[in-house]
């Protein structure tokens, strides 16, 4: 049990009378990357919020290093986390947003080095060192002292990125990171993706992009009406499922990408 | 504190409210008037007639009303404009509404789709037909939130009136005070029933303004 | 008319200015910090302070300014408290104020995303940080034109704490008016005054505007 860096165990979540997610249960490995996939409205990006509380969740448990988030462990009745105890272990959860939701007023580098500012105290020097540094690892040193409306798409994602590895977290969650971008700037926020798992980050992605599902992800959930409809290795989920909503789901991607 | 000596005031406090609310409407009316007028004549193909309209919005725009009092009442007389105080005062929230009430005018003409406008041009309409089929209704419609907004506001401005001695609410009620030393719970009444009423008219405000949007929306979908 | 004395009056008139301008940049000044503190109350969402900001915006909206001044400087004898005329007005401006930059502020905060909050949230950052570092800076540069506007509606409103016997421009020309008996002269300097002075805040609120569409 302690292998697993996030456990979720038969969660539910509703909107009033609404049921999202339906008695969800997944286990991620140390290392492991993850993508959920599924059409809108099966859940997905709500089960990623949950794992770092941004979303509430009613039923069940998610833990993450053994310790469940959200919730205090008595046991019995269910009781809010101290806000504290909350931000702690969101330093060790890092996300990286559909809408990148990079700050306006800062440069590429200050919005790097804030949350090393105030979350972590560090002091300037060593923040802005350290932001730059992110910033390499994602390509864009030369970008520091620029704003986000000067960026594009693709480079504010990476910038995104870096903020969130800047906390050295643990685990990463993606909510449909490439989703809001133009087509040809996909492609090198995957491969900082690409580049994040091979150096063993775990991570935790919806998308979208069934080329990165099937070829950088250890395991690939495939969610439909608030359930796991289908898991198991990429090769198992995108290729050999006999599933008939999955298969009817990947034939809209293959019907699109086809020429 | 005698409550009958209060009471005996009564009369005075209702006639003074009774001021207040005409003074109101007559002041709204005639402001709303006169500034509907003036943002129509800012439509005008003559620059010099835009530029003294532009000169007398910003211009009234900039001063406080209570100085305009001051000019017409005190200063009045001696440019041979002798008027009582009510009319003085109600001149002067007159004028001073209009600068606002044209602007808002202007909000609302500038908020027309102008496609509504050309489809009217293709039709073939006459200037004066679509400006009054097309335009005005459109107009209103979109400047009514504000209408309402500014129609309040003067409501609170005719209380300046009993600073020239008109006999409206806040002057009876101060009159009430001084004379039975009771300062501050006269006040606060006052203050609170002018919240109430503000607040009354508000409220009935945003019903005016809900059932304004359901009317357009139902023209858009048909 | 002549205005001959008006002009043998002018160091007054100016000093009468200086009393305007410095009690309602003040007042603005205060109102600011007043909209700030209950735009925090209503984003607590907390019943009771989500309620206390309402009223105080509905009182302070809603009640003639004139009455609102009387009231004030009947309360402050009738509590004790000993407030000098020119303190008393800043305060009462800086209250209606308050009121008026609360709602520009609630604008203001509904233009910035909520995605950038939850960012702050996903990283750690304490409700504080997020108020300091990344929703007020933004939310006084979004609101820096209707602000300007709002010291220029405190302008005017400062002419009503002539009734009140604070030493402003228009009960200076008042005072000059009755003693020289020549209320137009004295008056239309006045309102030549509040023109120019709101005219150049007005231009410079224009300045502000199109500055911030550029960026």
């Amino acid at each position: 049990m302690s292998d697993f860096l996030v456990s979720i165990a038969n969660v539910h979540k509703s909107y009033g009378d609404f049921e999202v997610l339906k008695n969800v249960s997944l286990d991620v490995q140390r290392s492991e990357v993850i993508c959920l996939i599924g059409p809108s409205g099966s859940g997905k990006s709500t089960l990623l919020r949950c794992i770092n509380f941004l979303e509430t969740y009613d039923k069940g448990t998610i833990t993450i290093g053994g310790k469940i988030i959200g919730y205090q462990d008595t046991g019995g009745k269910r009781k809010l986390m101290v806000a504290r105890e909350l931000r702690e272990m969101r330093q060790s959860i890092g996300m990286v947003f559909q809408q990148f939701n990079l700050w306006p007023h800062m440069t590429a580098v200050e919005n790097v080095a804030e949350p090393l500012l105030r979350v972590q105290k560090m002091n300037a020097t060593d923040a802005h060192s350290k932001a730059l540094r992110m910033l390499e690892r994602v390509g864009l040193a030369q970008k520091a002292d620029n704003y986000p409306a000067a960026l594009s798409g693709g480079q504010q994602q990476r910038v995104a990125i870096a903020r969130a590895l800047s906390m050295d977290p643990a685990l990463m969650l993606f909510d449909e990171p490439t989703s809001a971008l133009d087509p040809e700037l996909v492609g090198e926020v995957l491969q900082v993706m690409r580049d994040l798992a091979n150096e063993g980050m775990t991570m935790v992605v919806v998308t979208h992009e069934m080329g990165f599902a099937g070829k950088a992800a250890d395991k690939v959930a495939f969610l439909d009406g608030g359930c796991i409809v289908q898991f198991g290795t990429p090769q198992q989920v995108l290729k050999e499922s006999e599933e008939p909503r999955l298969q009817q789901f990947l034939r809209s991607y293959h019907a699109r990408n086809d020429f | 504190m005698e409550f009958a000596t209060f009471i005996s005031y009564t009369p005075a406090i209702l006639h003074g409210l009774w001021i207040t609310l005409a003074s109101w409407i007559i002041a709204s009316v005639g402001g709303v008037l006169l500034g509907l007028g003036i943002a129509l004549l800012q439509r005008s193909s003559s620059l010099t007639v835009r530029m003294a309209v532009r000169a007398y919005v910003d211009a009234l725009r900039c001063l406080p009303l209570l100085v305009m009092i001051f000019i017409v009442y005190a200063g009045g007389p001696s440019i041979g404009l002798m008027l009582d105080p009510l009319s003085a005062g109600i001149l002067v929230l007159i004028v001073h509404g209009s600068a606002y009430f044209a602007e808002i005018f202007r909000g609302g003409f500038s908020a027309v789709p102008k496609g509504q406008i050309e489809a009217a041009h293709s039709l073939a309409m006459t200037p004066f037909a679509i400006l009054r089929r097309v335009t005005l209704p459109g107009a209103l419609t979109a400047a009514a939130p504000a209408l309402i907004n500014m129609i309040i506001n003067v409501c609170k401005e005719t209380a300046l009136l009993s600073i020239i001695t008109v006999a409206d609410l806040t002057f009876e009620v101060q009159k009430m005070a001084i004379e039975t030393f009771a300062s501050f719970e006269s006040i606060l009444t006052l203050a609170l029933g002018y919240w109430l009423l503000i607040e009354i008219f508000s409220r009935l405000g945003q019903r005016a303004e809900r059932h304004i949007n359901q009317h357009l929306n139902m023209k858009r979908s048909a | 008319m002549e205005f001959d004395t008006v002009i043998k009056a002018l160091p007054f008139l100016l000093e009468g200015l200086g009393i305007t301008l410095y009690v309602s940049a003040m007042g603005t000044l205060g109102g600011s910090v007043i909209g700030i503190i209950i735009c925090v109350l209503r984003w607590t969402r907390v019943p009771v302070l989500v309620w206390l900001a309402a009223v105080y915006i509905s009182y302070f909206r809603g009640v003639p300014l004139l009455v609102q001044l009387l009231l004030f400087y009947n309360f402050l004898p009738y509590a004790g408290i000993d407030l000098s005329p020119l303190v008393a007005a800043i305060c009462a401006l800086g209250m209606v104020g308050g009121a008026y930059i609360a709602e520009i502020l609630r604008g203001a905060l509904a233009a910035i995303p909520k995605g950038q909050v939850e960012a702050g949230l996903a990283l750690g950052f304490a409700p504080l940080s997020i108020w300091q570092r990344l929703l007020l800076p933004q939310m006084l540069r979004l609101s820096m034109p209707a602000i300007t506007n709002e010291l220029i509606m405190l302008v005017k409103a400062s002419s009503l704490v002539s009734v009140v016997g604070l030493a402003e421009i228009t009960r200076v020309s008042q005072t000059f008016a009755a003693s020289t008996y020549r209320p137009m002269e004295f008056y239309l300097a006045a309102g030549a005054f509040y023109l120019i002075t709101n005219l150049v805040l007005s231009f410079c609120s224009s300045l502000l505007e199109r500055k911030l569409a550029r960026k």
